[in-house]
């Protein structure tokens, strides 16, 4: 019954609105009520850039906490979700950034002999896993735009409007950035595929 | 390569489903006639097919999560943690300044530096002495202020002393070299002496310095004098003059009465 009133919520403008004036009185209940109606779609955003559960679940704590802190900063003619994905995107790249930058200290710190090189990552690339591997390497390559288009689309399944409105750019241009990921990452993985040209 | 007209832009459109039915069905129709778009639909669709390996992946870890609780345990945290909205926006605005500094050593040590840089600067210019409407904290006795003065009041007496006593000399000098010699005396000399004795006068009135006085009375008297002679001193002049400061043994008392000062500074 919870998951029908949700719905009716979610496609509801002003009972996002009211839901959010709540918030900003500091009312648990309807903060909870927007967490249950986003907490996925805030996950999967998170998991798709940072590729890591706990990382992953970070995120969407963070994003909710930015959320409860800003309430008030909503505009309701605006989408709520793109809103919301917005911030979820943003920090999900700053996680990533600053868990990127750890890597590299880590790496940069470990005696030579200790840091795996790319022969020995190249060898197991012929399993299909690998494959999988090779193919988020790519999508990881994309110029920061273009991935977030592609993962928006693919792993959140997000229809264009709902990525421009995220985005804060134009449907034609979410459509372009869309095509020079595919066009890019064909590019790049036709020889992990097997793929002549 | 394929050199077909149609909108290659639409292939990763079509194949994620993103095209208009009438644009869809054009697209079906071509790739049905055109080996070589169909060729690189297919490359494209074995792309996006690894992409559908991710999403499950990400499925899988969506399946992990407990959905149920998570709200409660989210809204508990971030209520704890966070206080009222606004209270938690200044303490984000104030992470967000700190947070370039804490990331950027170099910024932080050159923010230390114009801080210390600052405080120095201040105490190096700062203008020693009472400012005004400002109490400065420095505190003085009636006592100790009259001490200093009086010691100025020494001070400035035996420089009128010495001063006037090398007049004087040069007076003899000019008498010893017989009349009508060079005139080594200016009147010049003993008008600034004479204009010195009016400040004087007072310091020497307060603080009751008599027999400083009557001696600096007597000079006042000779410099008048010779204040008003003009050119060539005559030798009439200068031997009256001479003779009146050998009888009151003007020389000698100017000597006794600053070595007296000279003690008491």
């Amino acid at each position: 019954m919870d998951e029908v009133k949700d719905a009716q919520i979610k496609n509801e403008p002003d009972e996002m609105a009211s839901l959010l004036e709540r918030i900003q009185d500091g009312d648990r209940e309807a903060f909870m009520t927007i967490i249950r109606l986003y907490q996925q779609k805030v996950f999967v955003m998170a998991y798709s850039i940072l590729r890591n559960r706990e990382d992953a679940l970070d995120a969407v704590q963070e994003t909710f906490l930015r959320l409860y802190q800003k309430a008030g900063l909503y505009k309701p003619g605006n989408s709520f979700q793109g809103w919301l994905l917005q911030m979820a995107k943003n920090i999900s790249i700053d996680s990533y950034r600053k868990h990127q930058k750890k890597r590299q200290e880590w790496e940069t710190s470990k005696p030579l002999e200790e840091i795996p090189v790319a022969a020995e990552d190249r060898a197991s690339d012929s399993t299909s896993s690998d494959l999988r591997s090779a193919f988020s390497r790519g999508v990881e390559k994309l110029a920061e735009r273009q991935k977030m288009v592609f993962v928006m689309r693919h792993y959140n399944e997000l229809q264009f409007n709902e990525i421009s409105e995220a985005m804060r750019i134009s449907v034609g241009t979410a459509k372009s950035l869309h095509f020079k990921a595919v066009r890019n990452l064909r590019k790049w993985l036709t020889p992990d595929l097997g793929m002549q040209r | 390569m394929n050199k077909c007209a149609l909108n290659r832009d639409d292939w990763a459109a079509y194949l994620s489903g993103d095209l208009e039915e009438g644009e869809r069905r054009t697209m079906a129709e071509h790739l049905e006639k055109c080996p070589d778009c169909r060729a690189e639909t297919d490359e494209t669709r074995r792309v996006l097919e690894k992409a559908d390996a991710v999403k499950a992946e990400i499925r899988e870890a969506v399946a992990s999560v407990n959905w149920e609780a998570l709200p409660a345990m989210i809204a508990d945290r971030v209520l704890t943690n966070a206080g009222q909205p606004e209270k938690a926006l200044w303490a984000g605005w104030l992470r967000a300044w700190a947070f370039p500094l804490r990331m950027k050593p170099v910024l932080a040590g050159l923010a230390a530096g114009l801080v210390v840089g600052a405080v120095a600067m201040y105490f190096a210019l700062k203008v020693p002495g009472p400012r005004s409407g400002q109490d400065t904290g420095y505190y003085a006795s009636g006592d100790f202020l009259d001490r200093a003065e009086l010691t100025m009041a020494r001070r400035n007496t035996l420089d009128y002393l010495e001063k006037s006593q090398y007049v004087l000399l040069d007076v003899f000098e000019s008498a010893g070299e017989g009349a009508g010699g060079p005139a080594a005396f200016s009147s010049e000399q003993a008008r600034d002496l004479l204009s010195r004795k009016k400040y004087l006068n007072a310091q020497l009135e307060r603080f009751q310095m008599a027999k400083a006085k009557a001696i600096c009375d007597q000079i006042e008297m000779l410099f008048l004098e010779l204040a008003q002679i003009s050119g060539d001193l005559p030798a009439a002049e200068l031997g009256r003059i001479r003779g009146f400061v050998e009888e009151r043994q003007l020389l000698l008392k100017i000597n006794l009465v600053k070595k007296e000062l000279q003690s008491e500074i």
